[in-house]
């Protein structure tokens, strides 16, 4: 029986095919990557060794960049506060509701499955400066701003209004990871605590929010890595004009790499991308202590 | 918050208050669906004189043009044999990675499990380019195939890892049990642990295959052939010079989404469930 379990030959016909996939087309690529960083590399000529030339360019001689990083800060710390705030709001309030909550729990999730390249294109409908949200608003008799190409302020409104859709898109997500870590809490807890004479929102604060914590953590994480990597919103709202004031992290890489096929300087904005999700999935795994409770 | 603290002596209007509060959010999510299906039946001109009103005549011309121009057919063929081929490969390569790595015995199995597991935190983005660079070298670029191979690659971390978890918590007895009625170990992980883990291979296809469905950035980098683009491609077709033409930009974006739309309608429930445990695991 042991024997059977340390067949090595069975072990690596299971392994193999993955492992082969995985390194050849992960695990190479983003070594690789690494090295392109430091080159000048374009889709002409072949890789020669820079330096630190395409990182000190990033950070002192690019503006598209400085809006792109700025913008997807903007854009993670934005969606980790409401998405995170909305998603346990909405969880609390369904899991305390019986009647409907499957349909609105569906209804609210429906979003996250449709592909956002279509909802990018519907929204950027709505929020045409002639169409959409602005006929409801001129027929109260308010002229509406021109919602995705305004490129005043520190963050233009046009980010915004990118944000908002994702929330509304993404939320359902956290939602439903808060309400499954809610169902989870037993309910007898609950009871003892309201014989005690605790009040619901007693409960709320010492029972619900503690014991969702491990999620915090998980959710908090997936919604930061996800907002950093974001790209089909953007491209299909604005393409991140006007001017490059809508500019994200993913977009600019796309466009350095194959609008002008610069592969090194791609490369590099890759790898500030790849070391801002390391950054923030060790900082949310380091700074929020998970005490473990007895359930 | 004050709401629910009173709910407890006064259910009715709190309760209102909540039901109000979820009915506009509904409003909030269908009202721009319902927009999209509105104007993709009707005129240009309408959309513009008259944007609330329901359509005058019913424009299913818009769909078929739309149909045809962004050649719609090929995109969802596409779509389905890309997704398609990659749930299965993905499956089959994960389940049998996944069965190693939690059942068997052997020293690295820990150490290959992490190393799957980096795969979770790094983004497409970061391999575009030397994917790039080797598969128009190896011919893959225009290609589904091409585009197969890294969607399979991205969809083994979170196949193995939710599927390690579904087959630790199978009970150890049975795998025992088999071994000692003299079956073979490929028989054991075929006729014994895939079967119990059905639940497990359907969220992890279910998470991947939606992910896979709506892949936008690996898609518009690998294919430029209009013959080869998937589904989210050929609507960026629609942005840009064609985007003045809402109405059939809208009935490319209804035949795009309605897929996706009744599928969940019909199985809303397990799917949501199916994705939240999926998420909840990951």
């Amino acid at each position: 029986m042991d024997r059977l379990l340390r067949n090595r030959k069975a072990i690596a016909i299971f392994i193999a095919p993955a492992f082969i996939l995985f390194t050849l087309i992960l695990f190479i690529p983003i070594i690789q990557v690494v090295y392109y960083s430091f080159c000048d590399y374009n889709a002409l000529s072949k890789p020669t060794f820079i330096g630190l030339k395409n990182y000190i360019t990033l950070f002192s001689n690019d503006d598209t960049m400085k809006i792109a990083l700025k913008n997807s800060i903007f854009f993670m710390i934005f969606s980790a506060i409401t998405q995170q705030f909305m998603g346990i709001f909405l969880a609390v309030i369904l899991t305390n509701v019986k009647k409907g909550r499957n349909f609105f729990k569906n209804i609210y999730y429906l979003p996250c499955v449709l592909s956002s390249a279509a909802l990018g294109l519907l929204w950027a409908f709505l929020f045409n400066p002639k169409m959409g949200i602005n006929q409801i608003l001129a027929m109260i008799g308010i002229k509406g701003p021109m919602w995705l190409s305004a490129s005043s302020g520190f963050i233009p409104l046009p980010m915004w209004v990118i944000a908002f859709v994702a929330l509304w898109q993404y939320v359902g997500q956290n939602m439903m990871l808060y309400m499954a870590q809610i169902m989870g809490v037993s309910s007898e807890l609950y009871e003892a605590s309201y014989i005690d004479g605790a009040s619901k929102i007693q409960a709320l604060r010492y029972i619900t929010l503690p014991l969702i914590k491990p999620m915090f953590v998980t959710s908090l994480s997936l919604n930061c890595i996800g907002s950093l990597k974001f790209f089909d919103l953007v491209y299909n709202m604005t393409q991140g004009g006007p001017n490059h004031r809508t500019e994200v992290l993913a977009t600019d890489l796309y466009q350095q790499g194959f609008k002008y096929f610069k592969y090194g300087y791609s490369s590099a904005i890759s790898i500030v991308l790849l070391i801002l999700c390391l950054i923030v999935t060790i900082l949310i795994s380091k700074c929020i202590k998970i005490e473990s409770y007895e359930i | 918050m004050k709401n629910i603290k009173r709910r407890k002596k006064l259910p009715s209007p709190a309760l209102i208050l909540i039901y109000i509060f979820l009915a506009v959010l509904v409003v909030i999510y269908l009202f721009p669906l319902l927009w999209m299906l509105n104007v993709s039946l009707k005129t240009n001109k309408e959309v513009f004189s008259s944007p609330f009103a329901l359509p005058k005549v019913i424009q299913l011309g818009n769909y078929i043009i739309a149909w045809t121009t962004g050649k719609l057919g090929t995109a969802t063929l596409n779509s389905v044999i890309v997704c398609g081929v990659t749930l299965i490969i993905s499956m089959i390569m994960g389940a049998m990675a996944a069965f190693a790595i939690a059942r068997m015995k052997w020293k690295f199995s820990k150490a290959t499990m992490t190393y799957f597991l980096i795969g979770m935190m790094v983004p497409v983005h970061c391999v575009l380019i030397p994917l790039f660079v080797r598969f128009s070298k190896l011919h893959l670029i225009d290609s589904l195939p091409g585009l197969m191979i890294p969607y399979i690659t991205f969809s083994l971390p979170i196949t193995i890892y939710l599927l390690v978890g579904f087959f630790q918590s199978m009970p150890k007895e049975l795998i025992e049990a088999s071994c000692i009625d003299g079956c073979s170990i490929y028989r054991c992980f075929l006729q014994i642990a895939l079967p119990m883990a059905k639940t497990g291979m359907f969220v992890a296809g279910l998470m991947t295959f939606v992910g896979n469905w709506n892949e936008l950035l690996l898609a518009m980098v690998f294919i430029s052939n209009p013959a080869k683009k998937t589904l989210p491609v050929t609507l960026t077709y629609f942005v840009g010079p064609y985007s003045t033409n809402y109405v059939q930009m809208f009935a490319a974006i209804i035949i795009a989404i309605a897929p996706t739309v009744l599928v969940y309608c019909l199985f809303s429930n397990q799917i949501v469930e199916g994705l939240t445990v999926g998420a909840v695991k990951g």
